[in-house]
Formats: C-alpha cells, structure tokens, sequence
C-alpha cells in the first residue's frame, strides 16, 4: 500500500516538469492567441487589450493580402502534389534499384534537407539573384538570356520559384518514405507478376502503385499539412514581398505583428492557421485511417 | 526496350545529383573569391583562391560566435527533451492511473498544433517573466516544441520494453528514478538517438523564435546571423558565402558521419500514428 502511494507520489513528480512546459509554452499561448485574437493590442505591454469581438477576423477575412496567402499556401500544395511527388518516388525508384552509385545518390538527395533552411533561402536567394546569380548566367550562357527574369521580383513566378526550392529541399525527404514503402514490397509479386507476362508498365501500375497506399497517404498527410507551416524559406527568400505578393499565412501574421503592430489582427490569422491545421490533420487522419 | 529506360534512369539520377549538389559547390566556390569573380561567372572555379574570406567571416561577421550560440542551444535543448520526455514517457508507458490518459492526450494535441499559431503569446509571455533576450527562454519554448513528438516516440517504444525487466529491477531494490536511468535508457538508446537527432536539427536551425525573443546581435544563433545578410549586395559576398558554409558546416558533418541514422530517424519524426 504504502509502495504504491509512493509510485502514484513520484509518477505525479515524472511527468511535472514536461506537463508544465507543456502547459506554460504550447497551450496557455494558444489560449492566450485565441484570447488576443478577439482584442485590439499594439503590443505595448502598459497598453491594455481592448475587446473589440470578431472586428480582427472580419478585417482579416475581407483583406486581399490574407487571399493571396492562402492561395500562396495552395501553391505549396498544388507544388507537393504534382512535382514533389512523382520526383520524390522516382527519386525512391533509384535508391531502391540495384544501380552503381546508389549510397552517393541517396546521401547526396538527402543533404538539403538537413541544411538550416536560413541558409538554403539565402543561398537561392543568390543564385536566383536577376544581375549575376547562378541561374540567370546559365541561361544567357546557353543563349536563353531572354528566360533570365527577375525570380523573386514578380508576383506569381516569385511564389513558384519559392516553391520549386521547397521541392528541392524536401525531395530527399520523400523519398525516403516512398523507398520505405518500395522495399516492403516482396520480391516474389514481382516474380509471379513477370510469369503472367505483365510488362514494366503494367507491374508499376498494377502491383507498386497499389501496394504502396500507406505511402502515398503518409505523403499526402504531411504534404496538406505542411504547407501551412511554411516560413522559414518564404522569411528568407523573399520576405513577403515585393508587395505582399508572396506572403504566406505564417509571414502575414508576422508583418501583421511585428511590422505593423496589429498584434490583435495577427493573432487572429494565428487562430485561423491552428483551425485550418487541427481540422486538416484530424481530418485526414480519419479519412485515411477509414479507407482500410 | 528494357535498356533504354534503364538508362533514361540513371541519366535521371546523375541529373538530380547535379541540380542537388552543384548550388552547393557554386557555394563554395563563391566562398573563396573576390566580389569581381562572383558576378557575372559565378559558376567558375576560383582563379586566386582568397582563404581570408573564412577568417573574415569567423570573426568580423561573428559566425564563429553564431555557430557557438547555435551549438549551446541545440546541446541544452536536445539534453532537456531527452531527460524530460523520458522521465514522463516512462510514466504515461508504465503506470495506470487514470488521469495519465488525458495528460497523454494533452501531448498528443500538442503535436498537431501550428507552432506560429504561438509567436506573438510567446513574445508577450517572455516580456512578462523576464525572459526576452536570454538563452533560457529559447531553449525552454525549443524544449516544449519538441516535447510531444519525442513524448509520443519514447512512450511507444518503452511501451515495447518487457515488463520483465522492471520488475526484476524491483526485486533487485531499485527505485522507479534507477530503473528509468539505469535500466530503461540503456535498452532505449535507439529511440533516444532518434528524439536527439529531431531535438537537434530543429534547435540549430530555429528561426522565427530567434527572431522575436533575441536583440543583442552576440547572442544570435546562426540562421538569425544569416539574415543580416539577406538582400545586402553592396558588402564583400565572398565572407558572406563563407559564413553560409560555416553555418551548414556542423550539420552536415554529423549527417555525413551517421546518415544512415539521421535518415532513418527523421523520418521516424515525421510518421506519428
């Protein structure tokens, strides 16, 4: 008896410290975001919030910069869906395969992801430079020099470009959960596939592709929810800018906030991006778990 | 047919080995010139190799400092999820009270939620206990960043752990803190390679935190460093190439030594559930 009152005493004493932190940094900020969300607050601390109700979501609903964001945010889907994809699973194809040089392919593939994405923005932020950088010196020296545009100074091609190096970062990383998927397929499918006299494409269709389901929803699982937590590389690339053209959710609460003072306004483009991220995470879990 | 498609494949894999690497080498290679061999032929091979950049971005851009500050939050984050998340994993995987269920919950909540949902209450919060501009701070909002990840992990692993072996531990006359640190940790080195190695990438390479809770320029860990330079072509580029090598120096050193388990374990991070 008393052993156990002793367990329940240092059981309570375990889990403290990582409940607290829990607690004091994840959600009582979330409260306090959703909190703030309905206040008017220029981040002054002598300054009291005032209640102003729903006014922060209703600005932020009718603002067109909070549109292009999240139209921004779907690129990074749209991104994810039709290049990352089918790069990342040829990308697995050829680490599976028994081809020479397939331990520097995957070690290579799989470098950007381990990179600070700080240094990645500021790297393509260079190379993609109009005047001199990498991208542009190659094109005028192939003779394209009428390709060489201005990357990340024009609307809707900056968000592409910023996309494309996201592709890049992160096909490494998918491909490791598309390989994973690719090796737990037995060999002697394959076997019995080839006596039946079914052809590469027919295989690929029939047997990988279907037997690879939990791939291509763990995939599709990060990919939706991903492309909400994008910031680093749209902070380090373009800023936002030029005008807001390449905002994302998250760098608009930031300006919001940290720019223009809006603390109130901010926090409510917080709440809207915890929403959207608990619905599409529980959502497709469920969605997906129910498939089987 | 079969051939030609073979090799459409390996051209394929030598072609993404280029487009992956050479940013990186023009990187580097850029980090050994003089701004007149940068624009313009920035794909070339330096003709006077300029090694001073290196030591101008050690100690005129301060990276050497950066790379520090970086290396002492990620150290101190990565040692606290681990001593914190194991003692409460321990619990949650162990023991059969009933209000560990919801706390468990708490946890699981926690992995889903937006981590930039939380800025601006954190910058609010750090005004009002003192903690804007210290290393503390940082590190306790890293901690719990990465707290329900390494929780959810570690619980599903010494979940896995025979009860066997805490049992005889008992009988052997040992305490719950000596069965966790003595026989529970030893068995669960793998899974806390993986929590370190999530815990560590993340901590070094933090930025929007970094941004919002840190003024003084000596305490700026290296991607806050890095944003000095963004957009500022009228310096010297050659130190600031250098100082992005310097910065991703570390990091890839460790994913060169130990890739196999860095891959293995990121990807463990990224599959809950």
């Amino acid at each position: 008896m008393i052993k156990k009152k002793k367990n329940l005493m240092w059981s309570i004493l375990f889990i403290m410290p990582a409940l607290s932190l829990l607690i004091m940094f994840l959600l009582y900020p979330v409260c306090q975001a959703i909190y703030l969300s309905f206040h008017k607050w220029t981040g002054i601390a002598s300054a009291a919030p005032v209640f102003v109700g729903l006014e922060n979501y209703v600005k932020v609903l009718k603002s067109p910069n909070f549109w292009l964001a999240m139209r921004n945010s779907f690129f990074f889907m749209i991104g994810g869906f039709v290049i990352l994809m089918p790069l990342a699973f040829l990308l697995a194809k050829i680490i599976t395969s028994k081809m020479r040089g397939v331990r520097f392919f995957k070690v290579s593939y799989y470098l950007p992801v381990m990179l600070p994405v700080a240094a990645v923005g500021l790297i393509w932020g260079y190379m993609l430079q109009p005047d001199w950088g990498l991208v542009n010196s190659l094109l005028e020296k192939i003779g394209l020099g009428s390709l060489a545009i201005n990357w990340l100074g024009e609307r809707t091609v900056n968000v592409i470009s910023v996309v494309l190096v996201n592709e890049w970062i992160y096909a490494g990383f998918n491909m490791l959960i598309f390989a994973a998927g690719l090796v737990s397929i037995p060999q002697d499918v394959y076997e019995s596939a080839k006596i039946d006299g079914a052809n590469k494409l027919k295989t690929l269709v029939y047997i990988t592709l279907p037997l690879m389901k939990e791939s291509f929803k763990v995939f599709s699982v990060l990919c939706i929810c991903g492309c909400l937590k994008t910031f680093d590389l749209i902070f380090t690339m373009t800023g936002g800018g030029p005008n807001h053209s390449s905002e994302v959710p998250a760098t608009l609460l930031y300006m919001e906030a940290f720019g223009s003072k809006n603390f109130g306004r901010g926090n409510a483009i917080g709440v809207i991006i915890l929403v959207l991220g608990l619905v599409l995470s529980l959502g497709l879990n469920k969605a997906m778990k129910s498939d089987d | 047919m079969k051939k030609i498609s073979n090799h459409l494949i390996q051209i394929f894999a030598w072609l993404w080995a280029l487009i992956t690497l050479y940013p990186l080498i023009v990187t580097i290679f850029c980090s050994f010139k003089e701004n007149n061999e940068i624009y313009g032929n920035m794909f070339a091979l330096p003709k006077e190799w300029h090694f001073s950049n290196y030591v101008d971005a050690l100690f005129s851009a301060n990276m050497f400092r950066a790379i520090g500050n970086s290396l002492f939050l990620a150290i101190c984050t990565t040692i606290l999820v681990v001593v914190v998340g194991l003692l409460a994993s321990y619990v949650f995987a162990r023991m059969k009270y009933k209000f560990l269920t919801p706390c468990f919950m708490l946890f699981m909540l926690g992995v889903m939620i937006p981590i930039h949902t939380t800025i601006i209450p954190i910058s609010k919060i750090a005004a009002d206990i003192g903690g804007y501009d210290k290393f503390w701070m940082l590190i306790l909002t890293y901690t719990t960043f990465q707290l329900p990840q390494a929780i959810f992990l570690m619980t599903g692993y010494i979940r896995g752990i025979s009860r066997e072996l805490d049992e005889a531990a008992v009988i052997d006359g040992c305490n719950l803190w000596q069965i966790i640190f003595k026989i529970i940790l030893p068995v669960s080195k793998p899974i806390i390679a993986t929590v370190s190695i999530l815990s560590f990438v993340f901590s070094y390479s933090e930025l929007v935190f970094s941004v919002i809770l840190l003024s003084s320029p000596e305490k700026y860990p290296v991607s806050r460093s890095l944003m000095y330079f963004k957009g500022d072509f009228s310096v010297r580029m050659g130190p600031v190439f250098a100082s992005i090598i310097l910065a991703v120096l570390p990091l890839t050193i460790i994913y060169l030594l130990f890739h196999e388990k860095v891959q293995e374990g990121m990807l463990a991070g990224s599959i809950k559930g």
